[in-house]
C-alpha cells in the first residue's frame, strides 16, 4: 500500500517536472460566434487562425514556445462575450485575443482585456469605433486589422453614387449595433455628397417578412438598396424584392459576401456588390498557398469558403501578433502592445503586406487603397472588373 | 412625391396580401391551440417547436441535407403530417397527462414549455443552428392581382391554411371520432360517464393540433428560411392570435390571424418598421380589457 503511494506521489512529481521543462506554450484567445448567423464568418475566422497557428508552430513557434490557442464561441452575443472575456483573461491567462464578429460583442467585452492590459486584435468586427472606444486613454489595447465602417461606408457611397450615378438610393440597416453604426457611416457619407436617402428602413435579425421596408423603398423611387446587415436577412432582403417584382441593384457592406447570403438568395443575389479585403482568387502565390491549404483542412461544400475575407483576416491576425511578440521578446502585454505600435518587420500577409501598420495613434491596419469590390456571381464572389 | 389613388390602392392591396399570407399561418398555429384547449383545457406552450419540427423534418425529405431529395413535395405532406402527431401525442403523453392525472392547474404550462425548449435544443444538434433554404414546390417568380405582387406559394399558404381547417372542423362534426372530440369539449365528466374514453380523446386532440403545425411548417418554410428558432416568434404571435380570436372559435382564429398579419405589415409600413408589433399587441391588451374572452369566443362561467 506505501509503496503503491510512492509510486503515485513519484509518478506525480515527474509528471510536473517533465511538463515545466518543455517550454509553456504561448496561449491566445480566439472568441467569435461559431454558431448562429454570424457563423460563416466566425468559423472561417477560426480556421484561418488555426492554419496561421500551425504554420508558425512548424517553423519552430515564437520565443521558441509553441502557439495554443483557446477558441470560445461567443454565439454573437454580448453577455456570452464578457463571459469569455473574463474566462481567457483570469483562468486561461491568455497573451492576447483575436476574433469579435459582431461589433455590439467586441464594444461590451474589450473593456475587461483594456483593464488586465492585454492586447485584442479584432479581425473582423468592423464598427468604427471599436479601436477608438479607449483612444483617449494613455494606453490603448484595442487594434484592428479589417476595414472598419468609415471605410466601407465610404468605398459603398462612392461605387452607388459617383460610379453608378444613382441619384435616389435607400438604406435597410438591421437594428444590432452593427447595423445602426453603419447607416450612420452611410449617412455621413452621403451627407459629404449634399444627399440623403430617399428612405432609411430598419429589421429586426430574424425578420421573414421585409414587405413593409421595400415598399417604402420602392414607392419612394429608389435606384439602389444600401445595406448593412448580416447574411439571412440579407437574403431575405434579395428574396422580398422578387416578391414585390421590384429589382434594383443591391450594395452593402462586406457582410453581402457572407456564404448564407449567397445560399439562401441564390439567383436572387446575383449582381449583388460589396467592400472586399480579400475574395477567394488566387492572384498572388501566398493567395493560392493560403486557399489551398483552406480548403485541403476543412474542405467547405463546393470548394467555397464560407467567409473568405475573415479567414484571411484571421490568418494576419496571429501573423501581426506573432510578430509583435517576437519584437518585445516578452509575452507582457504593455509591451507586446507597444511592438505592434512600432512593427519593424515587415509583415507579409495573405490580405496585403503590412508595413509598419500601426502606430501610437493609428490602430487600423486596413486601409481603403486596400479594399475592392466583389459581385455575387453564381454562388460565389468575384472581383469586380 | 405624389401619389396617384391607383398607387396608394396598390400599395395598401399588397401590404393586405402579404398581411393574409402571414396572418393564415398563425390562424393555423392559434387552431392548434384550441384544439387542445378545447379537450382538456390545457395547451401546447410548444406550439411553434412543432411547427419548427415539421418543417425541418420535411427539409430532410425533400431537401438535399440528409441525402435527399427522398421524394416530392406533396409526398411529404402526409408523412410530416403523421410525424407532427407523433409529436404531439409524445408531449401530451410525457408533458400534459400527469398534469392532468393529478389535476394540477399550471403543471402542464411549464412541462409543455420545457419540451419546447428541449425540441428547440434537440433540433440544433441534427439540423444545425443556421437557416437553411427550403426549396420552394412553386415558381416564386409573383404574379399581378390589381397590380399587386402574389407569389403562387402565398396562395399555397392561404389554401392550405384553410382546407387543414376546413378537414379537422368537418372530422370532428361528422365523423364518431370527432364527435367524441365535440363531447368531450362540452363537457368531460359527462362524456367520460357516457362511455367516451377521455383521456384517448386528449391524446388525440393534441396528435391533431401538432399535425396541423407540422403542416403549417412545411408550408410556410419555402417563403421563409428553415432553422431551430424558426417557431418562437411565431408560436407566440400565434398564442396572441388566439386570444383575440377567443380559445374556442375557428372563425376567431382565422379572423384574429388576419387582423394581427395584416396590423403587422400595414403598420411597417405607415407607420414605422421599428414599431411593427405594437398595434397588433395593443389590440390584444385591448380585447383582454374589454371582452376577455377573445373576440369570438364563448366566456366560461366556473362554478366554485
Amino acid at each position: 500500500m506505501d509503496f503503491k503511494l510512492n509510486l503515485l506521489a513519484a509518478a506525480l512529481v515527474l509528471g510536473f517536472s517533465s511538463s515545466a521543462m518543455a517550454a509553456d506554450p504561448i496561449k491566445i484567445g480566439v472568441a467569435g460566434p461559431f454558431t448562429g448567423g454570424s457563423a460563416p464568418m466566425g468559423v472561417s475566422m477560426r480556421d484561418g487562425v488555426k492554419l496561421a497557428v500551425a504554420d508558425i508552430n512548424a517553423k519552430g513557434g515564437v520565443l521558441g514556445r509553441q502557439l495554443q490557442i483557446v477558441e470560445r464561441d461567443d454565439e454573437a452575443k454580448p453577455e456570452r462575450g464578457v463571459q469569455i472575456a473574463q474566462e481567457l483573461i483570469n483562468k486561461e491567462k491568455v497573451v492576447a485575443t483575436v476574433g469579435y464578429i459582431n461589433t455590439g460583442v467586441a464594444l461590451a467585452s474589450q473593456r475587461f482585456y483594456q483593464e488586465a492590459k492585454i492586447p485584442v486584435m479584432n479581425n473582423v468586427a468592423t464598427g468604427s469605433i471599436i479601436t477608438k472606444q479607449f483612444a483617449d486613454k494613455p494606453e490603448n489595447y484595442i487594434f484592428r486589422n479589417a476595414a472598419n465602417d468609415q471605410i466601407q461606408s465610404q468605398m459603398i457611397i462612392q461605387e452607388a453614387v459617383d460610379n453608378r450615378k444613382f441619384k435616389k438610393v435607400a438604406i435597410l440597416a438591421d437594428s444590432t449595433n452593427y447595423g445602426q453604426l453603419g447607416r450612420e457611416d452611410l449617412e455621413k457619407a452621403l451627407d459629404k455628397k449634399g444627399m440623403k436617402a430617399v428612405a432609411t428602413e430598419k429589421y429586426n435579425i430574424k425578420d421573414v417578412d421585409m414587405t413593409a421596408q421595400l415598399l417604402k423603398a420602392k414607392q419612394a423611387g429608389a435606384e439602389v438598396v444600401l445595406t448593412y446587415g448580416i447574411g439571412p436577412e440579407l437574403a431575405q432582403i434579395a428574396n422580398g424584392m422578387e416578391k414585390l417584382n421590384w429589382k434594383v441593384p443591391m450594395i452593402g457592406s462586406w457582410t453581402l459576401s457572407m456564404g448564407n447570403f449567397i445560399d439562401n438568395a441564390g439567383k436572387n443575389g446575383n449582381g449583388t456588390r460589396m467592400p472586399q479585403t480579400f475574395i477567394q482568387e488566387p492572384t498572388t502565390p501566398k493567395r493560392k498557398a493560403f486557399i489551398d491549404a483552406y480548403v485541403k483542412a476543412y474542405n467547405p461544400p463546393g470548394g467555397r469558403m464560407p467567409s473568405p475575407v475573415s479567414a484571411a483576416q484571421g490568418y494576419d491576425s496571429i501573423y501581426l501578433l506573432a510578430a509583435a511578440i517576437k519584437q518585445a521578446n516578452s509575452t507582457e502585454g504593455p509591451k507586446i502592445k507597444a511592438a505592434l505600435e512600432n512593427l519593424n518587420e515587415k509583415i507579409d500577409g495573405v490580405v496585403t503586406s503590412y508595413n509598419k501598420p500601426f502606430s501610437k495613434d493609428n490602430h487600423e491596419a486596413i486601409t481603403a487603397d486596400i479594399t475592392v469590390f466583389g459581385e455575387v456571381k453564381d454562388g460565389k464572389v468575384v472581383p469586380v472588373k | 412625391m405624389f401619389l396617384t389613388v391607383v398607387d396608394i390602392m396598390e400599395i395598401l392591396l399588397q401590404l393586405i396580401f402579404s398581411g393574409i399570407a402571414l396572418g393564415m399561418i398563425y390562424a393555423v398555429i392559434a387552431f392548434g391551440y384550441q384544439l387542445t384547449f378545447a379537450t382538456s383545457g390545457t395547451l401546447n406552450f410548444g406550439q411553434g417547436e412543432s411547427l419548427m419540427l415539421g418543417a425541418l423534418v420535411g427539409l430532410s425529405l425533400v431537401g438535399t441535407i440528409h441525402g435527399g431529395p427522398y421524394m416530392s413535395y406533396l409526398l411529404m405532406i402526409p408523412l410530416v403530417i403523421i410525424f407532427g402527431a407523433l409529436q404531439g401525442m409524445f408531449v401530451e403523453w410525457i408533458g400534459v397527462r400527469p398534469a392532468i392525472k393529478i389535476k394540477s392547474e399550471f403543471g402542464w404550462i411549464m412541462s409543455t414549455i420545457a419540451l419546447a425548449i428541449i425540441f428547440k435544443n434537440v433540433a440544433e444538434n441534427i439540423w444545425g443552428k443556421d437557416d437553411l433554404t427550403f426549396p420552394s414546390p412553386l415558381s416564386s417568380t409573383p404574379f399581378q392581382v390589381f397590380g399587386a405582387n402574389v407569389q403562387p406559394m402565398q396562395v399555397a399558404v392561404i389554401v392550405g391554411a384553410l382546407a387543414i381547417m376546413a378537414a379537422v372542423e368537418i372530422f370532428n362534426r361528422k365523423s364518431i371520432y370527432g364527435k367524441a372530440v365535440v363531447a368531450t369539449s362540452n363537457d368531460r365528466d359527462a362524456a367520460g360517464l357516457m362511455g367516451i374514453n377521455t383521456s384517448m380523446v386528449i391524446t388525440f386532440s393534441y396528435a391533431l393540433s401538432s399535425a396541423t403545425a407540422a403542416f403549417a411548417g412545411v408550408l410556410v418554410a419555402p417563403l421563409t428560411l428553415t432553422g431551430a428558432t424558426m417557431g418562437a416568434s411565431l408560436g407566440l404571435k400565434a398564442f396572441a392570435v388566439a386570444i383575440i380570436g377567443g380559445l374556442t372559435s375557428g372563425v376567431g382564429a382565422i379572423v384574429g390571424g388576419l387582423i394581427l398579419g395584416i396590423t403587422e405589415t400595414a403598420a411597417g409600413y405607415y407607420i414605422s418598421t421599428g414599431y411593427k408589433d405594437v398595434p397588433g399587441l395593443l389590440l390584444l391588451l385591448l380585447v383582454l380589457a374589454v371582452k376577455p374572452s377573445g373576440l369570438f369566443g364563448k366566456a366560461a362561467i366556473k362554478k366554485v
